[in-house]
């Protein structure tokens, strides 16, 4: 077995050990919430007139339908049996849509909006930050503050200042939502530019956020690689400043991939609540609707989806991260 | 008296740290002369690493080029352009063994790619099989691994890493190598293979002349055959090897070469020698003899001009009160 195949394995073992506590935790951390979501769904049902006896009856025939009657492990076998089966369940609050069909909904607005916030934003924020360490003077100077600036206010906090600007005073971008009440979802040039308006706001909230915590991570490691006594070497070998920068970015770069994996939990659920702020249609604003409802359901399938992609990105990342450093690889051989 | 390749007068380089001035070579002239190995010693502190760096002619921040002349033959580099500098001096006419192999190297670029990286700014004309060739055949003649190049520095011992270093440095034929304590941090047997090379590189005229500099006099002996030493940022004494070694003439010489501690049958009851006080703080330099505080032949004399070379024979020493008598050496001579 190569060592490589061997280092995936390794860590192969613990994304499922990782999944399953998170299975676990999907499942009971919604239970904790206090109050009875069938309660409310049954009132909201019924409407204000309807006898007792015929409440307690609705009351009844759904818990059984939910199957909330069972012991609380039976309940948990069969939910894991579900989404092995690929089937999230029935959501109370929309009874009777399929969670499946709620999440292929808003997983695509997530995506869009969450891929190339984070992608971009990480790979501007390090080529800003390496500079920002080599030019050192005025343009070091202007940024890091205000990097450090952007990077220190929280994802909400940030995008609510981004709507009171441009939506509210300048009112100049759409304040929620992912598209007009008045469009329906087509692939027609005047939906896209609408949803595109719509995106923009939610879109760089994010991406200056990123921005900035990216870039004062590798400002800080370059400049530390720009002292090391291999640089040093370098320059006193005549090897030019071009190739050095090579080595130099590269480098810092390495601890940057682990930064992203560890700081992707965070800025996945920041992209979340971001998408609350503005009202976005994507597992972000369903889950925190969910969450207001107490639909089990609902919960336990966008936080499983979550799970899901942030364990796969970071999955990807110890990937590459075994392929570009290679006292990784060296270190498994070594096991 | 063989002709000279490096003549350095009155070179100054000074740090800059945060408004205040740290002298830390203050005034050096040295002469290196063609197939000599000149060796450098003193305390942690005395600006002998500071020295080595400056004579390659590249100040790198905080070090900063405050006056003096680095002549090689014909050219003066002191005051060069710092890309021209790189692309016709370092690494072909002057090279670097730098302190800490350890991490002289990038971690995460193989010997291989680094060689071709060095080799093509100079000669961008090689193919990287040439320069692969060249390189497998400089490290086969040398007694090195070939296999060696396809590695990558963390998988290296200590010892094999300055070594290759010092290969690497050499690859260019350079007329000068300066070598930065490259055995301080390497075991006896280690320390030994480095001498051997040197002396290797030497003798088959790979490089001509070599600056050594290290805090381990006896090293030197093994190597070196001159040596200078240094003391808060200037040179003290002059002298060959053994005249250094067996008949010091200043006193901080005569401190640092008692200060050794040597294997023999039982000193463990004996009390350590010890090298008392401090160098002096390079901030703030005062008048006189700067070893004046910890010197114990000192005299109000010593204390009130800078102290100037005194010749002495062939030797040259910066005291007022060189240690002649006690070496038998007759001072009117």
């Amino acid at each position: 077995m190569s060592p490589y195949f061997k280092y995936i394995l390794g860590k192969l073992k613990w994304y499922v050990l990782i999944f399953f506590a998170a299975l676990f935790l999907n499942f009971f951390l919604p239970r904790l919430i206090p109050g009875n979501p069938i309660s409310a769904l049954v009132a909201q049902m019924a409407g204000g007139g309807a006898s007792s006896d015929v409440l307690n009856k609705l009351y009844n025939s759904y818990i059984h339908e939910f199957g909330l009657d069972h012991p609380w492990y039976v309940q948990f076998i069969d939910y894991v049996v579900k989404v092995f089966h690929g089937d999230l369940g029935t959501s109370f609050s929309l009874y009777p849509t399929k969670v499946n069909t709620i999440l292929a909904q808003a997983l695509p607005w997530t995506i869009a909006l969450q891929v190339p916030s984070i992608l971009l934003g990480w790979i501007l924020g390090n080529i800003l930050g390496a500079l920002a360490a080599y030019k050192k003077g005025k343009f070091d100077g202007t940024l890091f503050p205000i990097t450090l600036f952007v990077s220190s206010i929280p994802y909400f906090c940030f995008a609510i200042i981004l709507l009171y600007l441009f939506g509210v005073i300048l009112n100049i971008l759409p304040i929620g939502g992912g598209y007009s009440m008045a469009l329906t979802p087509t692939f027609s040039i005047v939906f896209l530019t609408d949803a595109l308006k719509h995106y923009l706001l939610p879109f760089l909230s994010l991406l200056l956020v990123i921005i900035g915590g990216q870039a004062i991570g590798m400002r800080e490691m370059s400049i530390y690689e720009l002292n090391t006594d291999y640089v040093r070497y370098a320059k006193l070998l005549g090897v030019s400043d071009k190739k050095i920068i090579r080595y130099v970015f590269k480098n810092a770069m390495l601890p940057q991939i682990t930064g992203l994996s560890i700081s992707l939990g965070t800025m996945v659920g920041g992209a979340l609540i971001t998408e609350i702020v503005f009202s976005y249609p994507g597992i972000g604003t369903w889950l925190f609707n969910a969450i207001r409802q107490q639909d089990y359901p609902l919960i336990q399938g966008g936080t499983l989806v979550i799970t899901i992609s942030v364990l796969l990105a970071n999955f990807l990342i110890d990937i590459v991260y075994g392929i570009v450093d290679p006292r990784i690889r060296a270190s498994q051989l070594e096991e | 008296m063989k002709k000279l390749v490096a003549e350095v007068e009155n070179l100054k380089a000074y740090y800059k740290v945060k408004g205040r001035i740290l002298k830390a070579v203050d005034g050096v002239s040295l002469g290196l002369r063609d197939g000599e190995v000149l060796g450098i010693a003193g305390e942690s502190g005395c600006g002998k690493s500071t020295l080595a760096m400056s004579l390659s002619g590249l100040f790198l921040p905080p070090l900063k080029y405050y006056g003096g002349k680095i002549k090689l033959k014909d050219i003066e580099i002191s005051k060069m352009d710092r890309k021209l500098l790189r692309k016709n001096v370092l690494g072909k006419k002057i090279s670097f063994i730098p302190q800490s192999a350890m991490n002289a190297l990038n971690p995460t670029l193989k010997i291989r790619n680094f060689v071709i990286d060095v080799l093509k700014e100079h000669e961008p004309e090689l193919s990287e099989e040439e320069i692969i060739d060249r390189v497998e055949e400089r490290f086969d003649s040398l007694s090195l691994s070939k296999r060696v190049i396809n590695s990558y520095p963390f998988e290296l011992s200590g010892g094999m890493k300055q070594r290759v270093i010092t290969v690497i440095s050499t690859l260019m034929n350079p007329e000068i190598l300066l070598a930065d304590e490259p055995t301080s941090a390497l075991d006896v047997s280690s320390q030994h293979q480095i001498i051997k090379l040197i002396k290797t590189l030497l003798e088959r005229r790979i490089v001509k002349s070599v600056v050594f500099i290290t805090h381990e006099l006896p090293l030197l002996r093994h190597i070196a055959d001159r040596i200078a030493i240094m003391y808060a940022g200037q040179i003290v004494e002059r002298g060959t090897t053994s005249q250094i070694i067996f008949s010091p003439l200043h006193p901080y010489t005569k401190m640092l070469m008692s200060s050794i501690i040597t294997p023999e049958k039982g000193m463990k009851g004996k009390e350590l020698p010890v090298v008392s006080g401090s160098p002096p703080n390079l901030y703030e330099i005062v008048a006189g003899c700067r070893f004046a505080e910890r010197c114990p032949y000192v005299t109000e004399e010593c204390k009130i001009n800078e102290i100037k070379f005194h010749k002495i024979g062939d030797r040259e020493v910066r005291c007022l009160h060189p240690l002649t008598e006690r070496n038998g050496i007759n001072a009117a001579k």
